[in-house]
């Protein structure tokens, strides 16, 4: 059970990251909108998504409280740091001058 | 904000743990329902659901522990469990834990306390203000004697001292310090005599060139130094306790120093000692009344008697060697321009006495520590080498411990437990352990360190010197402790955990114990060998060290000692002087001729083993003085009837007699080293010898006396003459009394009653048996050959232990083949043979280790040995054979167990 490599950890975070900022919520709910909002094209494992949002934890880029879901279960709730949220906006900014730089090698004529 | 966060985190998974485990699984479950609903709401049963759930969940437990991981400190929590889990396996085998615990302890505090004293004497600076700019002027382990007869360099007089003062530029100060011995101190009235204290001579600065202040009243000043100035004393803490009860009103009372009043102005702080390591100082005493506390003498106005060792604060910026040679012309320069005024010719010092030691003197003057450095060095390294030993023998313990947890480390491995985590944990243990071992150690240490001082330096060393352990120490315990701790635990930690996780899972791990056990040299083996090749080192050196003190306590010092008593007396202090102090040495000798038990009684100034000595220059008839000047030989004044008294043959000529007085020819009687040195072995009767003065006196040679060893039993004879007392100038000095009787101890009283009864002012300074002060010389080899014998045993003792622990073990691993053997028809001496055989085969090979070992080592200790080489064959001999009979007798036990197996058992047992 080697890290996760690089580019997988740090693309992880930042679909943690944003899924946050929209609302907080907790790791099932996380999991299930990446999954949605992908059109399930992207589909986080539990052996993944939960040492990330424990490592980002302990970052200090979210934080947890305990909560009540709709339904009265007793569950642990992240939100975004404002240290997170400018976490959050740098790692936006990588990713699109990451993503630009792939699409011109790939679209090279 | 982010850091306070991580922070509050950090603490809370430290400190809250279970709640933090708990909150985990607790979301992971609330994961796993969530799923489970989505597959119920999916149509699946709730059985399937949580089938399907689960299998796409993965393994709970491995999610777990990469979350934990992502927690920072996952070091220390796994610290603190190791620990946990050491603590609860140690108390389930209590024996084993306070067997090593205690072998630890007694090892790691003997080499803390060993180390303690080097540091106090050798390495600890002075609790001044900054030591390290103080330089010491004169041999710094001349701390209580004084000579007279010539001017020195590695003491200086007082006027000496003056000059330096005044003319070095590279001092902002420099005292100078001085013995006084024991001073008798009264509380007042002029009629209590009072208690003797250990009294200093101090200049006035030298308490603001040390940087020293007082904690009551002050210290002295320039001031208090003068002559004719109110007389006024320092007192010490200690002696603030122990004479005055700690009474408040101690500053500006008044006491009497050899009935002579002072003033005390100032009480040191408790840390305070002086300028000397070693011996405690009670009273320190201005310089300028030197004459009126040791009455009778002055020693402040003449340039031949050397008694002050100097020391001084360099300027800013100055260096040590600039100091050095600045020093180092300004004293040959007073030396000229004194010449002709106060140094005469008589006294100049000789060429090869101009050279000036300047040495740093942030550690302070010590007499001690030229004695004590290279037996504490010795004993540093022996002590190492028995911690060694018990190391091995507690690594041994350990590895046996390990093949009995062999299953338990193998499921551990099995359930997924990283080697490297295992072997950490098995560390953490050993360590804890040496750490445990190591906070008894101080303990013992400290017990250690004051018994060790006390032998070695008496008890005026034990209450100068604070033991208590210091930054110093306590590094020094951890840095041993956590040494040894990975020492003995590396090895068994690596060893336990290379297991094959199959065969010794299942159940007949026995067989297993047998292939993890590494074949023929098995570590354990190896451990012994290495115990027994240091226990070689060990016993040889003690041997070496029993046969050294023997030699010294059987030399031959050319007369009878056990039947010489010593004593010494000072008549000047009591008051004696002109005609009474001339005649005093006669009368005194006659009235103890009278006491019954003297078979006689002859008086002299150096005395025997009494550590003074005089010399002077002299020009011998017939010998050709060199170019640098007139020898410079010992010599004794004696009184009449000396050699017959003391026991020394007198082979040519005779002795001093009665009629030698002061109108006769003065006679002088040399001793075999004279003869040889400076008349080539000749005749020597009726040649003339003169020593220089002024004046010069001539003396006419009428006897050969045989070499007597009257001040150190290593190293050669010097030339000595002796001269008659009645025909000498140089009365008024304390002088020593031999008595001739068979049972010196027994007449200690006698002697001592016999005194009072003559003349009670009389102070008897000293009276001992001759045997008792030359034991005194030898009481450092005295201790290091206790020592080492002790040490010796220890480690042969642990070794032996090792070694029966490592053939019992082999022997009960090979039962069954024994059994077999002894279906076969092997016989009992067979068999014992074959475990006698693996005994000794480890113990030669130990030895066989040791022997290049020994003999390379040599250089270290010669320089102590007397009357036998490093490599001496027999004594080597002997040790090997000391070892191999401990190996045999370690081996009788498991030999003798190997014996009695019933083939028949053997045989079933599997």
């Amino acid at each position: 059970m080697g890290k996760p490599n690089d580019l997988v950890q740090g693309t992880l975070d930042l679909l943690i990251l944003k899924t946050i900022s929209l609302e907080p919520t907790h790791g099932w709910a996380i999991a299930k909108r990446i999954q949605q909002v992908s059109e399930d094209v992207l589909r986080v494992q539990q052996g993944s998504l939960y040492p990330a949002l424990h490592r980002l934890e302990q970052q200090g880029w979210i934080k947890a409280h305990w909560g009540e879901t709709e339904t009265g279960r007793a569950a642990k709730v992240y939100s975004l740091t404002r240290a997170g949220r400018s976490q959050l906006e740098k790692e936006l900014a990588n990713w699109d001058r990451l993503s630009q730089a792939i699409n011109l090698i790939a679209r090279m004529a | 904000m982010r850091s306070a966060d991580i922070l509050r985190l950090r603490l809370r998974s430290l400190f809250q743990r279970s709640r933090v485990e708990a909150e985990l699984a607790a979301e992971l479950r609330f994961h796993l329902d969530q799923q489970i609903e989505e597959n119920i709401a999916s149509g699946m049963s709730p059985d399937e659901a949580r089938q399907a759930a689960l299998r796409a969940f993965g393994g709970v437990a491995q999610i777990q522990e990469r979350c934990r991981e992502m927690r920072g400190n996952r070091w220390i929590e796994q610290l603190l469990q190791d620990l946990g889990y050491a603590v609860r396996t140690f108390r389930r085998s209590p024996t084993f834990t306070l067997v090593a615990v205690l072998s630890l302890a007694l090892g790691i505090g003997a080499n803390t306390a060993i180390f303690s004293l080097i540091h106090a004497f050798l390495l600890r600076e002075l609790p001044v203000h900054d030591p390290g700019r103080l330089v010491a002027v004169g041999d710094p382990t001349r701390v209580g004697s004084l000579s007279t007869g010539n001017v020195r360099s590695d003491q200086m007089s007082y006027p000496m001292y003056e000059a330096i003062r005044d003319q070095n530029q590279v001092f902002s100060g420099i005292f100078a310090s001085g013995r006084a011995h024991r001073l008798m101190v009264g509380l007042g009235s002029p009629a209590d005599e009072g208690e003797s204290a250990r009294g200093r001579l101090v200049s006035g600065n030298y308490f603001s060139v040390l940087g020293a202040r007082a904690r009551l009243g002050r210290t002295f000043t320039a001031e208090d130094d003068r002559v004719g100035e109110a007389p006024v004393v320092v007192i010490s803490h200690d002696y603030w306790k122990r004479r005055f009860g700690q009474e408040p009103g101690i500053i500006g009372r008044t006491i009497t120093i050899s009935r002579n009043p002072f003033t005390v102005i100032g009480v040191m702080p408790g840390g305070f000692f002086g300028d000397i390591v070693g011996t405690a100082t009670d009273v320190w005493v201005p310089l300028s009344m030197q004459p009126q506390v040791i009455p009778g003498r002055n020693y402040l106005e003449r340039w031949d008697v050397s008694w002050l060792l100097l020391m001084g604060r360099l300027k800013p910026g100055v260096s040590i060697e600039q100091a050095r040679a600045e020093i180092n012309v300004l004293f040959p320069r007073i030396v000229k321009a004194e010449t002709g005024s106060g140094i005469t010719e008589a006294i100049l010092p000789g060429p090869d006495r101009m050279q000036v030691e300047v040495t740093p003197g942030g550690t302070g003057f010590s007499y001690l520590r030229r004695e004590l450095s290279q037996p504490l060095f010795i004993l540093m390294a022996m002590v190492a080498l028995v911690l060694a030993v018990a190391c091995a023998n507690v690594a041994n313990l350990l590895l046996e411990r390990s093949m009995t947890r062999q299953k338990e480390i193998a499921v551990r491995l099995a359930l997924g437990a990283g080697r490297e985590r295992l072997i950490r944990q098995l560390l953490t243990e050993s360590l804890l352990l040496s750490v445990l071992g190591g906070l008894l150690g101080l303990l013992v240490a400290f017990w250690a360190g004051r018994a060790l001082l006390r032998l070695f330096g008496g008890t005026s060393a034990v209450a100068a010197i604070d033991l208590w352990p210091d930054l110093a120490i306590l590094a020094f315990t951890a840095s041993v402790a956590v040494l040894t701790g990975i020492l003995f635990g590396v090895a068994p930690a690596l060893r336990a955990t290379r297991v094959e996780l199959a065969p010794t899972l299942k159940e007949n791990a026995r067989s297993v114990v047998g292939a993890g056990s590494g074949g023929r040299w098995s570590l354990g083996k190896l451990l012994v060998v290495a115990q027994f090749t240091l226990s070689l080192l060990l016993v040889m050196g003690a041997g070496l060290f029993v046969r050294t003190l023997r030699n010294l306590e059987r030399l031959d010092l050319g007369y009878p000692r056990e039947s010489l008593l010593l004593m010494n007396v000072d008549p000047v202090a009591a008051g004696y002087e002109g005609e009474r102090l001339e005649s005093f040495p006669r009368n005194l000798t006659e009235h103890l001729r009278t006491v019954p038990g003297v078979e006689a009684v002859t008086f002299s100034d150096n005395g025997i083993f009494s550590g003074t000595e005089s010399g002077t220059s002299v020009r011998i008839e017939g010998f050709q003085s060199p170019p640098e000047g007139d020898p410079s030989v010992n010599y004794d004044v004696v009184g009449a009837g000396y050699f017959a008294t003391v026991g020394i043959s007198i082979l040519r000529g005779r002795d001093i007699g009665v009629h030698d007085g002061p109108g006769a020819p003065g006679v002088a009687v040399v001793n075999e080293s004279m003869v040889a040195q400076y008349f080539a072995g000749g005749n020597p009767i009726g040649k003339r010898l003169v020593t220089i003065g002024p004046p010069d006196v001539e003396y006419e040679i009428v006897g050969v006396a045989r070499n007597a060893r009257d001040h150190d039993l290593r190293g050669p004879i010097p030339p000595r003459f002796y001269v008659s007392f009645l025909q000498s100038r140089d009365l008024g000095t304390d002088f020593n009394v031999e008595i001739r009787t068979a049972q010196p101890a027994a007449m200690v009283e006698t002697i001592r009653t016999v005194m009072k009864a003559y003349d009670p002012r009389l102070s008897v300074r000293e009276l001992d048996p001759l045997t008792t002060l030359i034991d005194e010389t030898i009481v450092n080899e005295r201790i290091i050959a206790r020592l080492a014998v002790v040490f010796g045993l220890l480690a042969l003792l642990l070794a032996a232990i090792g070694l029966y622990g490592v053939i019992s073990y082999t022997i009960a691993r090979r039962t069954n083949e024994i059994g077999i053997r002894m279906a076969l028809g092997a016989r009992r001496p067979a068999v014992l043979w074959m475990v006698l055989r693996e005994t000794l085969l480890l113990a030669l090979a130990g030895i066989a280790l040791g022997v290049p070992a020994v003999l390379g080592s040599t250089h270290a200790v010669s320089s102590r040995l007397f009357g036998l080489s490093a490599k001496d064959p027999a004594t080597l001999a002997l040790a090997i054979g000391i070892l191999i009979l401990v190996a045999l007798c370690a081996g009788l036990i498991p030999g003798s167990r190997a014996t009695r197996v019933d083939p028949v058992q053997a045989l079933r047992y599997e």
